[in-house]
């Protein structure tokens, strides 16, 4: 295998294992993902807007929940100065990017698995039409969002500069990509009107350019 | 061993082969000047102290060094490496000790060491590891996760990080600090050995006396730049320390404390 391979998956590793042990974050980013979907589901009523306020409750949710996420699997690394150590290997920081984007694609995805299915039976959202549409669309929409999380909470730890900075500066360029997937999902089950590979694309293209640009800004921005 | 200071970088000859060498280094951060044309050389298997007060740059210029931040101005080169053209072939051949352990907390002393033992491409990382850890005494606890230990065990296993790889430099970051008498007593004993088998060290400390008594040559930094360099003399105290203290406007005569 080869050894930008190896470093990856020894990343990543590291990510999941410190996780599994600490459990800091997937507690509490569940708590806060459920606690929006229940307050927002109680506030909203149950079958808001026909139970298509599910795609809009679901995408706050995880907004809020990915934020922590980023910032808590950045302040690992800040921890001790280990970032520093990291730096000092020869890991190239696109290999770091793509290591540090997975494991909080991982986080976020397994908190996904618990608030998504409390929000569709919540907003008794009826998904049979089109459950793999749903996935899709919502898989696409959280990878473009956690390439630029995984960048901003880099560029927020650099800066020493806590509190909600990080939500201030991901939630405005992740505005596109959020409306994109909730008119999509709007469009399939209210509409009937299939999103089809155009839909589809325009989330991909999105997704491309979240990753590209995060990955190459990604060496500016880190800093030991 | 001290190395001849450059005064022309590109054409000056040493004899010695050199580990470090900078040129007119400088620093600006926030629009205030750290550092100011630094002239340094290091020769391989040379130990070098530096010390200044808080906030004569010295952190700063040994950051500098490791590659991890950009100089703004002048030239730094690491085993005739120039940085940062070639900074990642320079990073192979040094190791950092920090004021930080630059550990991750929640895993064991044995799988941080893996980590960064398979992150380098280390051949035999699980050996390695081991090896290290007898080295800085701390076998006995390989398994146990870092977050568990005092900081001196912390230390040493730090410095058993920063030697996973075999590097020929170490940069080592006040490496004392925050140890009691008898970790302080480890990890000088650590770097004496270290320095016994070769390797060259640089390293920013505090402590007058401990340093003159390691190092072999000493550098003090006053305003951000190299205000002596001379060879290390227990005898020479005295007078670093009255350096040191005229340089700090909060310093006060009488109270001049050697440690």
């Amino acid at each position: 295998m080869p050894l930008v391979a190896q470093q990856f998956l020894l990343l990543v590793g590291k990510d999941l294992k410190i996780e599994a042990r600490s459990r800091q974050t997937i507690g509490l980013v569940m708590v806060l993902g459920l606690l929006i979907v229940v307050v927002l589901g109680l506030g909203l009523g149950g079958g808001a807007a026909g139970g298509f306020g599910a795609t809009v409750v679901l995408w706050v949710a995880y907004l809020f929940s990915g934020v922590l996420c980023f910032e808590k699997t950045m302040a690992v690394e800040r921890s001790e100065s280990a970032l520093a150590a990291l730096m000092l290997t020869p890991i190239s920081h696109g290999t770091l990017f793509l290591a540090k984007l997975t494991s909080n694609l991982a986080l976020m995805a397994a908190v996904a698995l618990v608030i998504t299915p409390a929000g569709v039976l919540f907003f008794s959202f009826d998904l049979s039409a089109a459950p793999f549409t749903f996935a899709a669309v919502m898989s696409l929409g959280i990878i473009g969002f956690a390439a630029i999380g995984t960048l901003f909470a880099a560029v927020v730890s650099s800066t020493r500069l806590q509190g909600g900075l990080l939500a201030m500066m991901i939630f405005p360029v992740a505005l596109p990509l959020v409306i994109a997937s909730t008119q999509l999902l709007i469009h399939q089950f209210r509409d009937q009107l299939p999103v089809g590979g155009m839909g589809l694309g325009v989330l991909v293209a999105f997704d491309a350019i979240f990753l590209t640009a995060s990955w190459l800004m990604f060496e500016l921005v880190l800093e030991p | 061993m001290v190395a001849a200071r450059s005064s022309s970088f590109f054409t000056e000859t040493n004899p010695a082969p050199l580990a470090l060498r900078a040129a007119g280094l400088g620093k600006t951060i926030d629009e205030r000047s750290v550092l100011r044309s630094i002239e340094l050389s290091v020769a391989a298997g040379e130990f070098v102290a530096i010390l200044g007060i808080n906030g004569a740059g010295k952190t700063t210029l040994l950051k500098i060094l490791a590659t991890l931040m950009p100089p703004s101005s002048g030239q730094l080169q690491l085993f005739g490496l120039d940085v940062p053209r070639h900074a990642a072939q320079a990073r192979a051949r040094l190791g950092l000790i920090g004021h930080q352990s630059m550990l991750y907390r929640d895993l064991t002393a044995r799988e941080n060491l893996e980590l960064f033992a398979r992150l380098y491409g280390v051949q035999a990382p699980r050996r390695r590891a081991e090896e290290l850890l007898s080295i800085v005494g701390m076998i006995d606890r390989a398994d146990d996760a870092v977050k568990t230990f005092s900081r001196g065990m912390c230390q040493r296993v730090s410095i058993a990080r920063a030697l996973v790889h075999q590097p020929d430099l170490v940069l080592a970051d006040e490496p004392f600090a925050g140890l009691d008498v008898p970790g302080a007593a480890a990890v000088e004993r650590l770097l004496s050995d270290l320095h016994a088998a070769g390797k060259t060290i640089v390293m920013v400390n505090h402590d007058v006396l401990q340093s003159l008594r390691l190092a072999e040559r000493v550098i003090v930094l006053g305003a951000g730049t190299v205000a002596i360099d001379r060879p290390a003399r227990v005898a020479d105290a005295p007078g670093i320390l009255a350096e040191l203290a005229g340089s700090d406007a909060r310093f006060q005569p009488g109270e001049m404390v050697v440690r």
